[in-house]
């Protein structure tokens, strides 16, 4: 008898794991149909790992004080052998997961996988996003470069315009009147401990809710059908679906190693994409470089905030929007999921999906 | 098709073989950066020589440095007599301290005693501590 045999046959007498893998991997059916969009959950947990993977590492180098902080960043990216190996793949595999998100999330939206009874996994989604941005926001500050530090002050100085608590929100933020040594100790226990805990208890809530729900059957071809009212709990099946492994994984892999690539054409080829060079220079608090934008991701709320005249009107338009698309599910009930059945919804999608990046790109260049 | 005639257990076997070389390749090209990123720092341990003032080490007195990335202690037994020793103690690595009276090492951990050769006088303590070249050259100690 082999070696790994007789080591299974020790786990499935004492832990079932036979009953376990057929009943999550090899007798799991998924939707014969699933497309590429469905593999998107997969390819963010990869890039979740790497970014613990490669965040641990940055940690044996990196010092989160404002004396050592940017010429730590310097030590790894010029010293440590492949240091910039490592700090790129963080800094590009942060963009790719915003990018990989918001795939997810419109994939979600158009096909109105978010409907009943499926509310709670988007909210959760939706936390999870969130969580992802604030996680780009904390570890934006850390390099303590020009960039990060006129760029965390801007962001920090719009939670401001929130009437009454705003002076001491943006206090609270920063640990003080102005971004400095307070800030940064409160943004890198976030950053390494604080978001990333979250992150991973949500997330683990996600994917129980989506295995105890069943994967939403996609809404195109001729057989698919709006399913009859739900009244009481049901776990969607898939009979006619294909198991999970081998099939279902490979087509996850496939996607996982087409994002990797991409990030990795990114590391060697372009990796000043998301590196100004604002951030080659050490914070200095007394002297503002010209044209400080945010992130790409954040180019919206950015641009959003300069088109109103007043600050609280600008803030209190990206809170309803971002309400809104938290609690969708709640007021979209209809069961109706194919787009070809929804002209409003899909013509708002598509035009929204227009407005937010016109309005980055103005948000870009103005 | 020609391929339809293979044996699954073939297609299986090829297969299992390609993506098993696919997979050892990734770790390699993974893994060599990671092992580069770990690898312990030299410290200066490519430095064969260092040099100190002759006057930061007193008569009688004990000057500690690092040398080739780990503590060296020099002492100046009498006037223009040199010695100079690894600071780590053999029995379990602690750093002696220079007790000038009675003139002797002293291992903080577990008492052990060397004497200004470097021999052990008393305590736990294996063999002697690890004498390092040290010559005077001018003003300066070349230690190495």
């Amino acid at each position: 008898m082999s070696p790994l045999k007789r080591l299974v046959d020790y786990l499935d007498v004492r832990l079932g794991v036979r009953e376990l893998v057929r009943q999550n991997l090899t007798g799991y059916l998924v939707p014969r149909r699933a497309n590429f969009f469905y593999t998107l959950g997969a390819v963010l947990l990869a890039l979740f790992s790497l970014q613990v993977v490669t965040g641990i590492l940055l940690l044996i180098y990196y010092r989160p004080d404002a004396a050592n902080a940017f010429a730590s960043v310097q030590y790894i990216m010029n010293e440590v052998p492949y240091g910039w190996l490592i700090r790129y793949v963080h800094v590009v595999g942060s963009n790719i997961i915003v990018i990989a998100l918001l795939l997810h999330m419109l994939s979600v939206l158009f096909m109105g996988s978010y409907k009943k009874p499926r509310e709670l996994t988007w909210l959760t989604g939706f936390i999870l996003f969130n969580l992802s941005l604030a996680l780009c926001l904390t570890g934006y500050l850390l390099p303590w470069s020009q960039l990060s530090f006129w760029a965390t002050t801007v962001a920090t100085d719009a939670a401001g315009a929130v009437p009454v608590v705003g002076e001491m929100a943006v206090q609270f933020l920063r640990g003080g009147a102005m971004v400095g040594e307070a800030t940064l100790g409160r943004f890198f226990a976030l950053h390494v401990m604080g978001l990333p805990l979250l992150l991973g208890a949500v997330i683990g809530l996600h994917l129980f809710l989506m295995r105890r729900v069943g994967i939403s059957r996609p809404p195109f071809g001729p057989e698919y059908e709006p399913p009859a009212p739900l009244l009481s709990f049901r776990h969607e099946e898939h009979p006619d679906g294909i198991p999970f492994f081998p099939h279902y994984v490979a087509k996850d892999l496939a996607a996982i190693f087409f994002f990797l690539a991409a990030l990795a054409w990114v590391v060697f080829y372009a990796p000043a994409l998301f590196i100004p060079p604002a951030a080659l220079e050490p914070a200095d608090p007394f002297v503002t470089p010209p044209h400080i934008k945010p992130e790409w991701y954040f180019l919206w709320a950015y641009q959003t905030l300069k088109i109103f005249p007043s600050k609280v009107i600008g803030l209190a338009v990206q809170g309803a929007f971002m309400t809104l698309l938290a609690v969708l599910p709640f007021l979209d009930i209809g069961p109706e999921r194919r787009p070809a059945h929804r002209p409003l919804f899909v013509t708002c999608y598509f035009l929204g999906i227009l407005l937010m990046v016109a309005i980055s790109i103005w948000g870009h260049y103005s | 098709m020609v391929n339809d005639s293979l044996p699954p257990n073939q297609r299986r076997f090829f297969l299992t073989i390609i993506l098993g070389g696919l997979s050892t390749a990734l770790a390699v090209v993974a893994g060599w950066p990671l092992f580069r990123f770990l690898s312990p720092d030299t410290g200066g341990a490519d430095v064969e020589i260092v040099e100190i003032p002759r006057a930061s080490v007193d008569v009688g007195g004990a000057h500690f440095l690092t040398y080739r990335g780990r503590p060296v202690v020099v002492l100046q037994k009498s006037a223009g007599e040199f010695a100079a020793f690894s600071a780590v103690c053999t029995h379990l690595g602690c750093i002696v301290k220079w007790v000038s009276d009675p003139g002797e090492f002293l291992c903080p951990c577990h008492a052990g005693r060397f004497s200004t050769d470097g021999a052990v006088l008393g305590g736990p303590p294996p063999k002697p501590l690890e004498p390092i070249p040290v010559v005077l050259a001018g003003d300066l100690l070349r230690i190495g």
